[in-house]
């Protein structure tokens, strides 16, 4: 019989809806499932996570678990492993759990496979599908020798609804760190808000250089009374703003209408407009991942397409 | 001085075309052009900044076949001060686990400062490099860094979280630090600096002169095949003339009720 242990997260006080998600991919793949909890004073959701399908929850509550560091975490996950000895560890991709996991995998001398969206049984055997390339490519693969450690993309499945009575128990484990946490600083508000845009058009790589942005992306902006998004290299490259970035590591928006152009579609701009009502995409290759979440795509030369739409709307609305 | 290790990849370049071997086992990557992975073009960058500001030491390694060479050619290029180049054989199929094991052993007895290595790198995008080598170096390590602040023997970084919002947080050195993209405006190599880094060291090594062998580097991680994805329920495609495009497009956002 295998088990799997679940590394669940908690956010500003509350379990994350990626940690249910784990609950779910490890229910699905059976066995025993045990969860282990970090934190400081999370006694209660300690209990909510066990009542939510988490199994047996060990509880690992210090002061030293106040802020989430690699060493303090790793240290807490080693003393689940060692309690447990799981053949599969799942952890959710976040900032966080990228962070550690490698870490871990490393003090245990373990097989790791991250951000994996599927997880899959071939006989006694969990198979990982996760993309590669930045989206281009999807890869399957196994992991020899257990325990097998993977980060799990949040949001790629449904978090687990059923209730179960489970247990919890604390786990009694040091929490020092290297590294110490200064504080957070939350994202500027203001400046340029896309989150209530009706409508955005957003420009990527494929644009070329900056100057695309003023000459042949805004007559569109203005035409539909959008407003401007970005993906992360052109922002990287000092194109357009940070506040301008739209994806997980800047805005996640939902417009009744995105327009993505010469956008890719790598996961971390995915996550950020995946949700818009109506995306249309326009692209020069016709694998680009983002016609995946494409409503309409259009397959051609945005210096084509982009002038001729802006003309078009302009006639159409008598301007 | 202060000794400053930067790990960099030689990745397929950014606008090469890429398809699937027809097994299925890994991407076509024999007549393609290659480049310095993106992140580890910025955790270059990020050291030659700290060489610039002081007495500094800029050691570039990588693992890879003869091609990598190239990369390192570029790094040292760039500023670099030298360079050490690992492959053997036996690592062609390794995993991540493998390349932080042979960039630890190369880095064990060099007493670095500062490690720095990319997020992830733009093939695998697997992002386990970096905290692997800092856990067998025995240093702490932080994540998607998107500012560096050198005082005293500490660091203070910023680290990327979601939604924006950024983590403040201080590493004693030594220590390694995994850099997100768009931390910096990287350089490019100068035509004299390229003329330099030829009569810069390039120190080749193999897994003997590590101290490691084959099964100490063998895969636990493998891959079974790659595949394009299969398109979902997804987009309705529309290709032709722009002018045909354009009006459909305005069709649909009519549709919509968008104006």
């Amino acid at each position: 019989m295998s088990k799997t242990l679940i590394v669940g997260e908690i956010q500003q006080g509350v379990l994350r809806e990626a940690t249910l998600e784990l609950v779910a991919a490890a229910r699905e793949l059976g066995g025993d499932v045990v969860s282990l909890l970090i934190g400081n004073g999370i006694g209660e959701l300690g209990e909510e996570l066990a009542k939510k399908g988490g199994g047996k929850v060990l509880v690992a509550d210090n002061p030293g678990f106040e802020s989430y560091t690699a060493d303090a975490h790793a240290q807490a996950m080693r003393k689940a492993v060692e309690a447990e000895s799981p053949d599969l560890i799942l952890i959710s991709n976040t900032p966080n759990g990228w962070d550690v996991a490698p870490k871990v995998a490393a003090a245990l001398d373990a097989g790791i496979v991250t951000d994996v969206f599927k997880i899959e049984q071939d006989g006694d055997e969990p198979v990982f599908t996760r993309r590669l390339f930045n989206g281009k490519f999807n890869g399957r693969f196994r992991i020899s020798g257990t325990p097998r450690i993977a980060t799990v993309q949040p949001g790629a499945r449904a978090p687990y609804e059923g209730s179960d009575a489970g247990s919890v128990e604390a786990l009694d484990v040091t929490a020092a760190s290297r590294t110490k946490v200064v504080g957070v600083k939350t994202a500027e508000a203001g400046g340029h808000d896309l989150t209530k845009a009706e409508i955005i058009v957003s420009g990527g790589r494929g644009l070329a250089k900056p100057e695309n942005f003023k000459e042949v992306l805004q007559p569109l902006v203005e035409a539909l009374g959008a407003q401007m998004g970005a993906s992360r290299p052109v922002v990287d490259a000092g194109w357009l703003p940070h506040n301008y970035q739209v994806g997980s590591s800047g805005q996640i928006v939902q417009p009744k209408l995105y327009i993505a152009v010469g956008i890719s579609g790598a996961i971390q701009h995915l996550v950020g407009m995946k949700n818009s009502n109506y995306i249309i995409a326009i692209n020069k290759d016709p694998d680009a991942p983002i016609f995946e979440v494409a409503d309409l795509g259009v397959v051609g030369d945005l210096f084509e397409v982009i002038p001729a739409l802006a003309k078009a709307v302009n006639e159409a609305k008598g301007n | 001085m202060k000794k400053i290790l930067v790990c960099l990849k030689q990745v397929p370049h950014k606008d090469a075309r890429l398809d699937v071997r027809s097994d299925g086992s890994w991407i076509q990557d024999d007549n393609i052009k290659f480049e310095i992975n993106d992140y580890d073009t910025y955790a270059l960058e990020e050291a030659l900044r700290l060489k610039d500001q002081g007495e500094a030491e800029v050691v570039v390694a990588t693992v890879g076949p003869e091609r990598a060479a190239q990369a390192l050619r570029t790094a040292l290029g760039m500023g670099a001060d030298r360079a050490i180049h690992i492959w053997d054989d036996a690592l062609a199929e390794t995993d991540g686990l493998g390349i932080a094991k042979a960039l630890a052993a190369a880095a064990k007895d060099e007493n670095f400062d500062i490690v720095f290595t990319g997020l992830m790198s733009d093939d695998a995008n697997c992002a386990v490099t970096g905290p692997m080598l800092a856990e067998l170096l025995g240093i702490p390590h932080i994540t998607a860094v998107v500012k560096t602040e050198f005082k005293n023997g500490d660091v203070e970084v910023e680290r990327e979280l979601e939604g924006g919002a950024l983590e403040v947080a201080s590493l004693p050195q030594p220590c390694l630090l995994a850099v997100q993209t768009g931390i910096n405006e990287v350089r490019y190599a100068s035509l004299k600096g390229i003329m330099q880094a030829k009569k810069k060291p390039l120190d080749k090594k193999d897994l003997g002169e590590l101290g490691l062998d084959a099964a100490a580097v063998a895969p636990k991680l493998t891959v079974e095949k790659i595949f394009v994805p299969p398109k979902g329920a997804g987009a309705e495609i529309i290709e032709g003339p722009a002018d045909e495009v354009a009006s459909k497009l305005v069709g649909k956002i009519k549709e919509l009720g968008l104006f």
